[in-house]
């Protein structure tokens, strides 16, 4: 009977442990809006379950024994070994409900390595670029096609191309983040020399330079396990005052800069302001891009 | 006490001094790296949200199992699995088609339709195959890699045929059961003919009978929340190692193997294991190494991750006998391997 109790406890704490995150507005923190709606629906799985060991626990007290079959999974007579496994159930919550959830930041960007380059397969797929020479002012519509070749795998990356082309100032949104940033990245030749606006949190590698500090967001899919940062270098002489994980906005001109044996892009700023962090920190691949 | 000592402690040291020898490894500092508060909250979000993400698809494994248990009698399971080992190797590698699970689902409905009487090897091979052969994984893998749509092909047909070529080899060379043994089982199995020729004859659960219906509302969260708690366990321990060995080891020390193509695939398929991401998302990290590695490695992640990682290897311990996971992991490791650098050379 004691078991069916403390795993009814178990199971509604998970379940409101559940309800408490979406209440605080933490859910995003760990898991990505197309995800929230099942884990939503398994705490009230998690409840029924819990409502069913009262129910057991009460059948047994009033002697009935219970409906089920009690197989394979008899609870272990040993009284260390249940308190190992429900303290191993215990401590999530614990963690969940006393430790206050921060954010991801630089200590993992450095863990996981930031991704600065999001096109370097595409780019080896895609006819180069036939007119570097050429100055961004003296276009018109017909010659931006001859900026923007594409075959079948970057159409929809050169059409939006066209459409950030067309700006004075080139925006990264946060719903479009990693797709602007491949963009960018793919057709350099035609964005080197424009003006860029990107905001996330403040991120070194060990081998960057004192002028150069990485402007990073994590990229998430489906939970924060699988959080990626992606960055833009950003390049200027005071990059020094500003500390690793806070929040900062950039403006700078579009170049390219070497770094680890490859000409990642990269700006030259003109300028550079600390922000509030976002509400959530992270951003998320739009799979309707280019559909 | 002493037994409990002997059982727990030494373990408990091993995976102590494990976790020391990869610190003096990569070099760090105990006290600095493992207590400083970002990497304590690095810690807990990833812990969290593994378990988090891996709740629904869980729950939803233990309540289809559940389900299988009340509702499907042995005979209709033995009826629908094929005889012919061929076909029954081939329904087992398609069965994901129809019923798509991830791997955390998988292992409680796989260890279900073998108690009940499907042939071991088929319910492996379904075990491997449906985490990937299926069309959610199919959808995710091509979004991620609209790049090179060769990518979801290969993975679909590399899982396949691992999983097909593994499935014969049990066939030939498995002789007893990969279950743990359960000596409670032949009154359990009674007790249930029992109960379904009863409800037959009744007709059907919510007949005149309300007992009937009751019985089995509570036999299903009964099945339910206790195989939720036993494979709950296993996942709350991986996600636990997965976090710490996220927060603590550095990308940097692993890609300096990727030069060499060799390591390139040992590399992708180790990170696939250490990670224990779901088969549903896994192909968006792998996307992001488009560039760092070739096809062929990043093939080898998308395919052996899915079948085996670090979270899924214990929830496989909990169930099947400590012999077989190891044959099983070795043997679906060397045939991800070739398979891949075959793909590779292929395309």
């Amino acid at each position: 009977m004691i078991h069916h109790l403390i795993r009814a406890a178990i199971l509604t704490g998970f379940a409101m442990f559940i309800v408490y995150l979406d209440r605080t507005g933490e859910m995003g923190m760990f898991i990505a809006p197309r995800m929230e709606l099942y884990v939503k629906l398994s705490a009230l799985g998690l409840y029924a379950a819990a409502i069913y060991q009262i129910y057991a626990a009460l059948q047994k007290r009033i002697g009935h024994t219970a409906p089920s079959c009690d197989c394979e999974h008899e609870p272990s007579p040993s009284v260390m070994k249940s308190i190992l496994i429900y303290g191993l159930f215990i401590f999530p919550l614990l963690l969940g409900f006393l430790v206050p959830t921060g954010t991801l930041g630089s200590a993992l960007a450095s863990k996981k390595g930031v991704n600065f380059s999001t096109a370097v397969k595409l780019e080896q797929t895609a006819p180069q670029s036939p007119h570097p020479d050429l100055k961004p002012d003296s276009k018109t519509d017909g010659s931006i096609d001859s900026l923007f070749p594409f075959d079948e795998y970057t159409e929809a990356h050169a059409a939006y191309g066209k459409q950030l082309y067309k700006k004075t100032l080139i925006p990264v949104p946060e719903h479009l983040f990693i797709e602007t940033l491949t963009t960018l990245d793919l057709y350099r030749n035609a964005f080197i020399g424009k003006e860029v606006e990107i905001s996330g949190f403040v991120y070194r590698e060990d081998d960057m330079g004192k002028e150069q500090l990485v402007v990073s967001r994590f990229v998430m899919n489906c939970c924060s396990a699988d959080a990626m940062p992606y960055g833009l270098m950003i390049n200027w002489p005071k990059a020094m005052n500003f500390a690793n994980d806070e929040w900062v906005s950039v403006k700078g001109i579009l170049s390219t800069a070497a770094y680890q044996d490859h000409d990642i892009i990269s700006l030259d700023v003109t300028k550079i302001e600390r922000i509030h962090a976002p509400d959530s920190p992270y951003v998320y691949p739009d799979l309707d891009f280019g559909l | 006490m002493q037994k409990f000592l002997y059982r727990y402690v030494t373990p408990l040291l091993g995976v102590g001094c494990l976790i020391m020898l990869a610190l003096i490894v990569t070099q760090r500092d105990l006290p600095d790296r493992l207590l400083n508060s970002a990497n304590l909250q690095t810690f807990k979000i990833i812990f969290i949200s593994v378990i988090l993400e891996a709740f629904p698809f869980i729950l939803l494994g233990v309540l289809f199992s559940a389900l299988l248990q009340v509702f499907v009698t042995d005979e209709l399971i033995r009826k629908f699995t094929p005889k012919n080992p061929i076909a029954g190797v081939l329904f087992g590698a398609l069965l994901g088609i129809i019923f798509p699970l991830c791997e955390c689902g998988m292992i409680p409905v796989v260890r279900r339709l073998i108690r009940k009487g499907m042939p071991a090897y088929i319910g492996i091979v379904y075990l491997l195959a449906g985490p990937i052969v299926n069309p959610i994984v199919y959808t995710s893998t091509f979004t991620a890699f609209r790049g090179t749509p060769e990518m979801a092909y290969s993975r679909m047909g590399l899982a396949f045929v691992i999983s097909v070529v593994v499935g014969f080899l049990l066939y030939k060379f498995m002789r007893k059961s990969p279950l743990k043994a359960t000596p409670a089982l032949h009154v359990i199995h009674h007790n249930h003919n029992h109960k379904h020729s009863h409800s037959h004859s009744h007709d059907h659960d919510h007949s005149k009978n309300g007992s009937g219906f009751r019985g089995k509302g509570a036999s299903i969260l009964s099945h339910s929340s206790d195989e939720f708690f036993e494979m709950g366990k296993y996942l709350i321990f991986g996600a636990f190692l997965t976090a710490i060995i996220q927060t603590v080891v550095d990308r940097s020390t692993l890609t300096a193997f990727a030069e060499q193509p060799f390591f390139a695939y040992l590399f992708m398929m180790a990170f696939a294991f250490i990670l224990s991401i779901c088969s549903t998302s896994d192909a968006f990290i792998a996307s992001s190494f488009n560039g760092v590695f070739d096809f062929g490695p990043l093939l080898a992640f998308l395919v052996f991750g899915a079948m085996i990682d670090f979270k899924n290897l214990l929830m496989l311990l909990s169930t099947f006998r400590v012999k077989f996971v190891i044959i099983l992991t070795l043997l679906v490791a060397v045939l991800t391997l070739v398979g891949a650098w075959v793909t590779e050379v292929l395309i």
